[in-house]
């Protein structure tokens, strides 16, 4: 199979590298896949975006390439290899974990201990993971504060999630995540739940971080608006499963898979005449009663016999472009 | 902004120690109801061949002979300078009796909740952390069993089997720390088995939660965040769960767990007073048991404001 490929820049060095990586949860009609046979690679310095609809397993991929799987849940095959090291690991992951990849999460609002303080929740990880102590761990507090932008950084150390804004409490979620200086950053839907104004001001912050800290970033949403302004790349999910990869201008000019023209419709574009918003006819995939084939097939108006035979591959259709479709030129080699 | 926070904080505790003095006085007031109108003391502490001239000066010599509002006010004054009456029974006033038996009273219900926090906390984290897995079901089981049994036979099986067959404690009366364990254990291990399954399906629910996940994602272990996060999320319960243990204590399991292990302490007086009919050493007892209660109450409400910042001072 060739969807392992990769499109990363030779000049990077590969950070993340996820092979066939399949996370599947037991229900009573089966197992169904969070993921499925995902491949994925993001080098140093990069921004990737992963774009897909709610329940399309994005959430579940942030977690696995932590090696974390929530319960019912199960890593059925694959790897994720961080630096050529299996994070499946249980030793290599708590290394890993927090350390050199670190993840932020949907809910800013939920995701803060409620019952510590800023400070606190800054200091443990100071201390138990990256190893200050003493005023090290209170001039590094007050530092990462700083760097997120959160102003009288010393009276915050004394302040409880619940006494800060929504944009403030995600301000703090990335300072926690940047305690112990990261190579890769996840954002699960970072800017989900915040008035727009904050979003913006979300994104410049990682933006600016990535590109001062020289942090790579997977972006993880639903929100093309945000891959577009935010990403080098990206990545279409569906289902679980990647279904077009290309680099951010290539996909809004000229998208590939029928999933991704979809999606690209459905988002309101100022700098456009259209009026009406096209959306993706169909229902979300039931994910218990997983086609044969395609995915996308029944909501496809593109579909064929073949599409009901067997899933796509991912391939590789130009320079930096890969989709999985039988209906794109060098898409249907299997 | 510190300081209006400070005196809200102070305001809100005026409010919670007055609240307690009301319910104590009501508490008392209905106690006082009970015993006078609802019984005749002379009748119940004199043999059933007495006459009902016998009667008559009995109910003279305690004053029950005069109108209701009269001892009520009596009573109520009383209440307020520490008076609870004379004891017919032992002669002596009813507060001094009661208040020297308090001593042990409190020993007990210290020795008891000591084992059940002590016990309940570390299982029901252990249940959790192990959740689904021999340790939650071995923990459960001594929930059940111990929940389960009454705490006099839990007594008598401890007395049993570590004080008769073993020999390592004596098998009743309070001398010294030793003799605490026993009676510490009968009447802690029920209260242990419902808070420790508490905990475990608080920590298990807190362990789903995104604060629980991202600590785990920053890569603090399973045991960390649970004894450093979850536990905390659920320590406010944990608190409250304490204290209702606690009322139960005061109010039940000391008074037969002291007859048991012929502990000297309130529980036992009273159930003596009942026996010999001393309505005012009950009703001394009692009062002193409810304002138990209410005071436990009381540090109850000041811990999970301490634990809980977010808990409103309403």
């Amino acid at each position: 199979m060739n969807g392992a490929g990769t499109s990363t820049d030779t000049r990077t060095e590969r950070l993340l590298e996820i092979k066939d990586l399949t996370v599947g949860f037991p229900t009573r009609d089966g197992i169904v896949r969070g993921v499925d046979s995902l491949n994925l690679n993001v080098g140093s310095h990069e921004r990737l975006g992963v774009v897909g609809e709610s329940g399309s397993g994005k959430t579940v991929m942030g977690l696995a390439i932590l090696g974390m799987v929530l319960p019912p849940g199960r890593i059925m095959g694959g790897t994720v290899l961080w630096r050529g090291e299996n994070v499946l690991d249980e030793a290599v992951a708590n290394r890993v974990r927090g350390r050199e990849i670190a993840m932020i999460f949907q809910d800013p609002m939920v995701s803060l201990n409620p019952l510590k303080t800023v400070g606190a929740q800054l200091r443990e990880l100071l201390k138990r993971r990256a190893g200050l102590d003493g005023a090290d761990i209170r001039r590094r507090s007050l530092e990462l504060l700083d760097m997120v932008g959160i102003a009288n950084p010393h009276d915050r150390l004394k302040s409880y999630a619940f006494e800060l804004s929504g944009g403030m409490r995600q301000r703090v979620m990335i300072a926690t995540a940047l305690a112990c200086e990261p190579t890769l950053l996840i954002a699960d839907e970072p800017t989900t739940g915040l008035d727009v104004t904050i979003q913006d001001q979300i994104l410049t912050l990682l933006h600016d971080l990535s590109t001062d800290l020289g942090v790579s970033v997977l972006m993880i949403t639903h929100d093309l608006g945000v891959v577009a302004q935010f990403c080098d790349r990206v990545q279409v999910m569906y289902a679980g499963r990647i279904v077009e990869r290309a680099p951010i201008t290539d996909l809004f000019a000229d998208p590939q898979h029928p999933y991704s023209s979809g999606l690209l419709q459905s988002v309101p574009r100022v700098d456009r005449a259209e009026i009406e918003l096209a959306g993706i006819p169909g229902e979300p995939l039931d994910r218990a009663n997983f086609p044969a084939g395609c995915a996308f097939e029944p909501r496809c108006a593109e579909a064929h016999d073949a599409c009901r035979q067997a899933p796509p591959p991912l391939a590789k259709i130009a320079e930096r472009r890969w989709v999985a479709c039988y209906n794109r030129p060098g898409g249907s080699q299997t | 902004m510190a300081r209006t926070k400070g005196s809200a904080l102070l305001r809100w505790l005026a409010r919670r120690i007055i609240a307690a003095a009301l319910v104590v006085f009501v508490v008392t007031s209905l106690v006082f109801v009970v015993t006078h109108v609802f019984t005749d003391p002379a009748t119940v502490s004199l043999p059933l061949e007495a006459t009902e001239e016998h009667r008559a000066q009995r109910r003279a010599a305690l004053g029950i002979d005069r109108p209701l509002s009269v001892q009520y006010w009596d009573f109520v004054s009383g209440l307020v300078v520490g008076d609870l009456g004379e004891s017919f029974w032992q002669d002596q006033p009813a507060s001094k009796l009661v208040l020297e038996r308090l001593p042990a009273t409190l020993k007990l219900v210290a020795g008891a909740t000591l084992v059940t926090v002590l016990l309940a906390a570390p299982l029901g984290m252990l249940a959790a952390w192990w959740e689904r897995r021999f340790a939650d079901h071995a923990v459960l089981g001594f929930s059940m069993v111990s929940i389960s049994a009454p705490p006099f036979w839990i007594g008598y099986l401890l007395i049993i089997v570590f004080a008769v067959q073993l020999g390592w404690v004596p098998t009743f009366g309070s001398s010294g720390f030793v003799s605490l364990i026993l009676p510490s254990f009968a009447i802690g291990l029920a209260s242990a088995g419902r808070l420790a399954q508490m905990t475990r399906r608080g920590i298990v629910e807190e362990l789903r939660k995104p604060y629980a996940v991202t600590a785990l994602s920053r890569g603090f272990s399973r045991s960390y965040t649970i004894v450093n996060h979850t536990f905390r999320n659920v320590a406010s319960g944990f608190v409250t769960m304490t204290g209702w243990e606690l009322t139960r204590m005061f109010t039940g399991y000391t008074v037969v767990i002291e007859v048991v292990f012929a502990w000297p302490g309130v529980g036992r007086l009273a159930i003596h007073a009942i026996e010999n009919r001393d309505l005012v050493l009950v009703q001394a007892a009692v009062v002193v048991l409810a304002t138990l209660v209410v005071v436990t109450n009381l540090l109850v409400d000041i811990a999970r404001r301490m634990i809980d910042p977010r808990v409103e001072l309403g």
